[in-house]
């Protein structure tokens, strides 16, 4: 009883409305984007991007930005280095994302050891302040979810095309290297904006984690990519009130949410076959 | 005689640093049968790959139902929807949540922007349509992840049967299958492709196959080292020149050959 009414206490802050819409919005982006991004082998770059984005944090705090202008920026600079590199050097993806994100994280480590009002602060940035988000940084976040949902919903065919076989995708007229960088650039810069509410260890678990839940039990694409934002909001939104209700941090909250979600499927999954 | 369906001209493909095709011409009349034959690595999936805009090429021009392709692989969509093109295979890692039927689809309409509630009823007639004249009906609801080998290719010449096409880009569409698989898959190209009025241009290793059903064989070794009707372009010494000296070109012996069209 006095759980159910403390809940309805604490559905009347304002902080916990927002962070609520947040969790709301930025896990249905990530489930959207995730279901794409798991297909294309690129749950790792989501990873690295996140650990990487550490030092565009850091430069924020060096400079007194604020944090998302510098790293959305940050971010797709990150993502088109990436890309670039790939294509140049010729190493595997992943062993370049780990020497870029190694040395993103060192740096910023050290940079920030030299800060010393953030030195106690790290944890912040490490699993983010859901409950600190500003309503700025929603309506960013509202936008961000318009805009790629329309994108990949107009697009779909394009992209199920090329997650399939690029040169099939490319015989039929898909401009295949512009639509693929396009993605990387969404991708980080969604990983960029839901930093400051999910953190850069744990962003990539919104991402991955719903989108592989959904591709367990989906028979058909489009329940795949709703699936996998449905899961990505309503795990956040769960998540954020067991937090609030519990005293937990918030962003592991939704993390264990979101594997439980995970599990469940992994469960049905023979059941639907 | 009517104008090519394809027209290649003087082409040369480069891949990093090495010359894979080199300056290589020829031109595909509307509803012939053409094999691609060479040895391993002689570029005959760069040589397809180029004339659909996949890989670039160096210098040369092709033309497409008589529309040039751009230099970066630009063509008409009008001309994009009358040609097909069959991979060796798709590389499907994992699960995938893409049905059949959903795959199929993706032939039939461009792949531009487009809202997912319009033209719903042409679209599952023709996958519909497509599925039952490649014998796939029962796999429409499949994953496409989860289909067989041989499964696949049926699959894929849906997609390719589910509109109107006029030139079909087949890149060893055998690979992979056993000989009873390939028979069966050969002969349901054989029936469509009559049907349809296909023009084909097939990459082959089955040299039985090609004596059997193309009506022109285009040998490449990187250049064209030459071309003409089976029975000229495969004789032993054509094959020599372009294998190399101690090639024994192969003959399969099946115990019941089937009965040629």
């Amino acid at each position: 009883m006095s759980a159910a009414s403390n809940l309805v206490e604490l559905l009347q802050m304002p902080f916990l409305q927002r962070a609520l819409l947040a969790g709301l919005f930025t896990g249905a982006l990530g489930g959207l984007l995730g279901s794409v991004a798991v297909l294309r082998q690129l749950s790792f770059f989501s990873d690295a991007l996140g650990h990487s984005a550490l030092l565009g944090i850091t430069v924020a705090i060096l400079l007194n930005l604020n944090p998302t202008l510098v790293l959305v920026p940050f971010a797709v600079l990150f993502a088109l280095g990436i890309d670039r590199l790939a294509s140049r050097s010729r190493l595997p993806t992943d062993a370049l994302l780990n020497i870029v994100y190694s040395s993103s994280l060192a740096l910023a480590v050290l940079a920030l050891s030299r800060v010393p009002s953030y030195r106690g602060g790290i944890d912040q940035l490490l699993f983010g302040d859901i409950l600190g988000v500003s309503w700025l940084d929603l309506s960013l976040i509202l936008l961000l979810l318009l805009a790629a949902g329309s994108y990949l919903v107009l697009s779909r065919r394009t992209q199920i095309l090329l997650t399939l076989d690029e040169p099939l995708a490319i015989s039929r007229g898909v401009a295949a290297g512009s639509h693929r960088l396009l993605f990387i650039v969404l991708l980080a810069v969604v990983v960029a904006i839901s930093i400051k509410a999910v953190g850069v260890l744990l962003i990539s678990a919104f991402v991955v984690i719903p989108a592989c839940a959904s591709r367990l039990v989906s028979r058909r694409f489009s329940a795949y990519g709703l699936l996998a934002a449905g899961l990505g909001a309503g795990c956040a939104v769960v998540g954020l009130l067991l937090s609030a209700l519990f005293n937990l941090p918030s962003g592991p909250a939704v993390v264990l949410v979101q594997l439980l979600g995970f599990l469940i499927a992994l469960a049905l999954a023979p059941l639907l076959r | 005689m009517a104008a090519a369906i394809l027209e290649v001209d003087h082409l040369t493909v480069r891949r990093e640093a090495a010359t894979v095709v080199d300056d290589v011409s020829f031109s595909l009349q509307p509803e012939s049968d053409t094999a691609l034959v060479g040895p391993n690595g002689a570029g005959k999936s760069s040589l397809v790959q180029a004339l659909l805009g996949i890989l670039p090429r160096c210098s040369g021009s092709i033309r497409l139902l008589g529309e040039p392709l751009g230099p970066r692989g630009q063509l008409p969509a009008a001309v994009r929807d009358r040609l097909a093109y069959l991979p060796q295979t798709l590389t499907l890692r994992g699960r995938i949540p893409l049905s059949v039927a959903e795959f199929v689809a993706l032939g039939y309409e461009r792949p531009g922007l487009s809202l997912p509630w319009r033209g719903h009823s042409g679209r599952s007639g023709a996958v519909r349509s497509a599925l039952a004249r490649t014998d796939s009906s029962d796999l429409a609801e499949r994953l496409i992840s989860d289909l067989s080998t041989g499964q696949l290719k049926r699959v894929l010449l849906a997609f390719c049967v589910v509109r109107p096409r006029s030139l079909l880009l087949l890149d060893e569409a055998q690979a992979g299958l056993d000989s009873q698989a390939s028979e069966q898959f050969h002969s349901l190209l054989y029936g469509l492709r009559r049907r349809e009025g296909w023009t084909i241009l097939q990459v082959s290793h089955d040299l039985e196959m090609v004596r059997r059903s193309c009506d022109m064989v285009l040998c490449l070794n990187r250049s064209l080292r030459c071309s003409g009707s089976p029975d000229h372009a495969l004789s032993p010494s054509q094959l020599e020149h372009l294998y190399g000296p101690g090639f024994v070109p192969y003959h399969h012996h099946h115990a019941s050959q089937p009965t040629p069209r």
